[in-house]
């Protein structure tokens, strides 16, 4: 089976059934987007179909089918899309470990509300679970990377 | 603490690297055993590129200990912060502990790196006033250069030849005034981040080792069942499969790829032995409560005053789940990668299941995703080396969320009776805590003392006494963050609470009373400082109010005031929160912010009813869903203020240290906003 992820056409051979999440780590190399409960609980797989946040460890191989996948490791070549830009500068991580999956969900965000409300996201962010409690510096850095966004246009 | 300098060819670079080894006492089990080795354990290169490698005994579970360390050397050094690259060491014998626990990463490495930096810089001064016939006195180093008035500037890489040959015990080493730090104590943001939000950070479940197996668990679905039988032909039938082992911690399938290991866990048909099905952790609850000393006599003189309270089972759940990839190899040898707190554990356990020596087994540790006390004991290590004996191939073990929360080793529930005599005005002139808890299996050796001194912290002048019963643990119990103290201190600090309203006296001042000698300042004044900030009020029973905790703990202190509402439809909602820490001399500024908000967080979770409980001998819960973690949509803003003590103080911890102040202060709140005193924690949506 053909899928595309970042830009890229790619063969993979697995199951219909298998979680993306799997084919992306496992088959593809793609350990950015992480495992943290495959429930669809937590949010730290998050990637994006067609600019959609998705929980890939939640959506089949089947299920993606020719809509673009886009994992943390195709956001940007060098790691300057303004969430990252203002991931650094506002120093958000802490283990690090659920934040591609809140950058990819602020990249969701971003795009359909260039100037989003602590109200929106809240909406957007709230399932995402970061155990090490980086929620304040995230919110900051949303609206520090909708700033970023907007003196790039 | 020795220091010892040499000079050592590295590979494929130009000329040699200047090594500083440092030997540091092994603090880490200063509550045990603290060893006495004088073997190096720190390095420190300065290779010909400009750049300096610090090699440290410690992990990082996102505490940010590479950035602070990396400050304290380049502070002495003499070097721009960005030219130091802090590595995580191997385990190695050598090393003593390389335990990360006890919020002692940077408090027991603290003088040990500054002074080894200023060794250094000591040294390359004497060396470049050696070149330039001139006095030692003459120079100073800044950015990487020694210089003189006169004679210019030498590249510290010029230098590491003839540093070489000084004997470091030879020149005077002195240690920069605080008043000419340009690092220590300023923000500076983690040396980590780039490669966390590019998604190139590779934790231990990222590694990629080629021929690595995957290997998932099915594990025993009640307290301490063990497989009578396995019908494994559908799993084995699945594609990828590679083996089905029974192990001593369940039944595991190894196959090609993750998907492939679960599906076909899914497929195994498991017959248990379950010996405990009726395990119930209200049963467990009552014992407690019926084993928490009373008073053996109550001093005559005032008002009895007396409350119960309870405090529950905690997961530690990090983000990334317990993992480990091993290889046990035909040659003997065993290399393990693993994201642990305590690699030593994990070398422990290879030792024990394969039989093969110490000096044949090495442990790679992995940036992990959160530790909070929960990676201390490696059992995934020891599956990997189990089912990598099997296949020969290297094997990761993953534990899934669900084996996270269900097989954790849990933080011990307790019962509390307090007792306190109040005078004719209210204030407490006698107190009585009785604690009835359980102690950590995985650490049998820590006994009452242990407890004791990990959770006992009354930083008030109240005169009265302590007394702790241990009862059996009816599970594996193991470390949480700030263990002991988020049972001990929540208790006392609400029960103060208590005491307080119950004359309709205000709580922050009530402990400021309590708070009047010279040794209590520190507190006494992170306690005034919050009240500014939050700009204090005492008003009970309209559905929102204040309150207040504080602990004295690490060698810290901390005062946290939480405004809180508590209603029908939203329940126990934090508004804001403020802190003021008083950790001695801050290292990172952005560091303390981030470890108080992170254990805020924990805080606020467990008190608006994260807990574990148990029915018909299976922990209940097992996700983020029914042991909900806070999320941002009731994040309340947390200022964090950073009280400087004065010049002399030492540096605190402060990775342990905002949770039990917290949960104290939010049940403090919950008592203004309700009128209703708790009883334990969770303060909302408690199950027994
Ligand atoms: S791993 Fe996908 S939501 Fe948790
Ligand atoms: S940074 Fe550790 S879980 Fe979010």
């Amino acid at each position: 089976m053909q899928i595309r992820v970042n830009r890229r056409l790619v063969e993979v051979s697995a199951p219909d059934d298998t979680p993306l999440l799997w084919v992306l780590r496992d088959h593809l190399g793609l350990t950015g987007p992480k495992y943290g409960c495959g429930i669809g609980a937590c949010g730290a797989c998050t990637s994006l179909r067609a600019g959609q946040p998705i929980r890939t460890c939640v959506v089949s191989l089947a299920e993606v089918g020719d809509a673009e996948i886009t994992t943390i490791e195709g956001l940007s070549d060098n790691g300057d899309h303004p969430v990252q830009q203002a991931w650094k500068e506002l120093d958000v991580p802490q283990c690090g470990y659920c934040q591609a999956g809140q950058i990819m969900t602020t990249v969701a965000l971003l795009a359909r509300n260039p100037h989003p409300t602590d109200e929106d996201i809240d909406e957007a962010l709230s399932g995402q679970v970061c155990r090490c409690g980086t929620y304040q510096r995230i919110r900051a850095a949303v609206h520090r990377a909708a700033e970023l966004a907007e003196e790039e246009r | 603490m020795t220091i010892t300098m040499s000079r050592r060819a590295v590979l494929g670079a130009a000329g040699g690297a200047l090594v500083l080894t440092v030997s540091v006492a092994d603090e880490a089990m200063s509550m045990s055993e603290r060893q006495a080795s004088f073997t190096p354990n720190v390095y420190i290169e300065l290779l010909p590129d400009g750049v300096t490698q610090l090699t440290v005994p410690r992990t990082e579970i996102g505490q940010g200990v590479r950035t602070s360390l990396a400050m304290l050397l380049a502070e002495e050094l003499a070097v721009p912060f960005s030219t130091v690259r802090v590595r995580i060491a191997d385990l190695d014998v050598r090393y003593g502990s390389q335990m990360t626990a006890g919020s002692l990463s940077v408090r027991s490495l603290f003088d040990p790196l500054r002074r080894a930096g200023a060794t250094a810089r000591a040294v390359l001064i004497a060396a470049a006033a050696r070149r330039w016939g001139v006095s030692p006195d003459s120079c100073y180093a800044v950015d990487g250069q020694v210089r003189h008035p006169q004679r210019g500037s030498l590249p510290y890489q010029s230098l590491l030849a003839e540093a070489a040959t000084i004997d470091p015990s030879t020149v005077p080493v002195r240690l920069l005034p605080r008043e000419q730090w340009r690092i220590l104590g300023r923000p500076q943001r983690r040396v980590d981040t780039h490669d966390v939000v590019t998604g190139a950070l590779r934790y231990g479940m990222d590694l990629q080792i080629p021929g690595t197996l995957v290997a998932v668990v099915a594990r025993p679905p009640t307290l301490d069942a063990t497989v009578a039988s396995v019908d494994d032909r559908a799993a084995r039938a699945v594609p990828g499969v590679r083996n089905v082992v029974t192990i001593p911690s369940g039944v595991a399938v190894i196959a090609t790829d993750t998907a492939t290991a679960l599906r076909a866990r899914d497929l195994l048909t498991i017959t248990w032995n379950q010996p405990r099905l009726n395990a119930d952790s209200r049963t467990w609850r009552q014992e407690l409560m019926a084993a928490a000393p009373e008073p053996t006599q109550i001093p005559s003189g005032g008002e009895v005053f007396r409350a119960t309270y309870q405090m529950p089972m905690l997961a530690c759940s990090p983000m990334e789940p317990s993992n480990a990839t091993a290889h046990v190899r035909p040659d003997g040898t065993v290399e393990i990668w693993t994201g642990s707190q305590n690699p030593a554990d994990a070398r422990d356990r290879a030792v024990a299941t394969t039989g093969r020596p110490s000096s044949r087994i090495t442990v790679h540790v992995m940036p992990t995703g959160g530790g909070f006390g929960g990676k201390l004991f490696d059992r995934a290590a020891e599956e990997a080396v189990r089912l990598s004996a099997v296949t020969g191939t290297p094997v990761r073990v993953m534990w899934t969320r669900q084996d996270e929360t269900r097989h954790c080793l849990a933080r011990p529930a307790s019962a509390h009776t307090m007792v306190a005599v109040l005078d004719g005005s209210g204030t407490p002139i006698w107190r009585h805590h009785g604690v009835a808890t359980w102690p950590l299996t995985v650490m049998p050796f820590l006994n009452e003392q242990f407890i004791l001194q990990d959770g006992n912290h009354f930083p008030y002048s109240v005169p009265g006494n302590v007394r702790l019963a241990l009862c059996p643990a009816p599970l594996p119990t193991g470390f949480f963050r700030s263990v002991y103290s988020g049972q001990f201190v929540p208790a006392e600090e609400l029960f103060l609470t208590a005491v307080a309203h119950r004359r309709g006296r205000d709580p922050l001042q009530l402990r400021l009373d309590l708070l009047r000698n010279s040794e209590q300042a520190r507190l006494r004044r992170c306690i005034e400082e919050v009240a500014e900030a939050a700009v204090w009020r005492n008003v009970v029973g309209t559905g929102r109010g204040m309150g207040i905790g504080c602990m004295d703990n690490y060698g810290s202190r901390i005062a946290v005031i939480a405004d809180v509402s508590v209603s029908p439809t939203d329940g126990l909602r934090v508004h804001r929160l403020f802190v003021a820490v008083d950790v001695g001399v801050v290292v990172n500024p952005l560091g303390v912010e981030a470890q108080v908000q992170g254990a805020a967080v924990d805080a606020i979770s467990i008190a608006a009813g994260a807990q574990l409980t148990v029915r018909q001998g299976a922990i209940e819960q097992s996700s983020f869903r029914d042991y909900p973690w806070l999320r941002m949509d009731r994040m309340p803003e947390i200022q964090v203020t950073i009280v400087e003590p004065g010049e002399s103080t030492p540096v605190g911890g402060v990775g342990e240290l905002a949770l039990p102040a917290t949960l104290a202060a939010v049940g403090g709140a919950v008592h203004a906003a309700t009128g209703v005193a708790p009883t334990g924690i969770p303060y909302l949506n408690r199950r027994d």
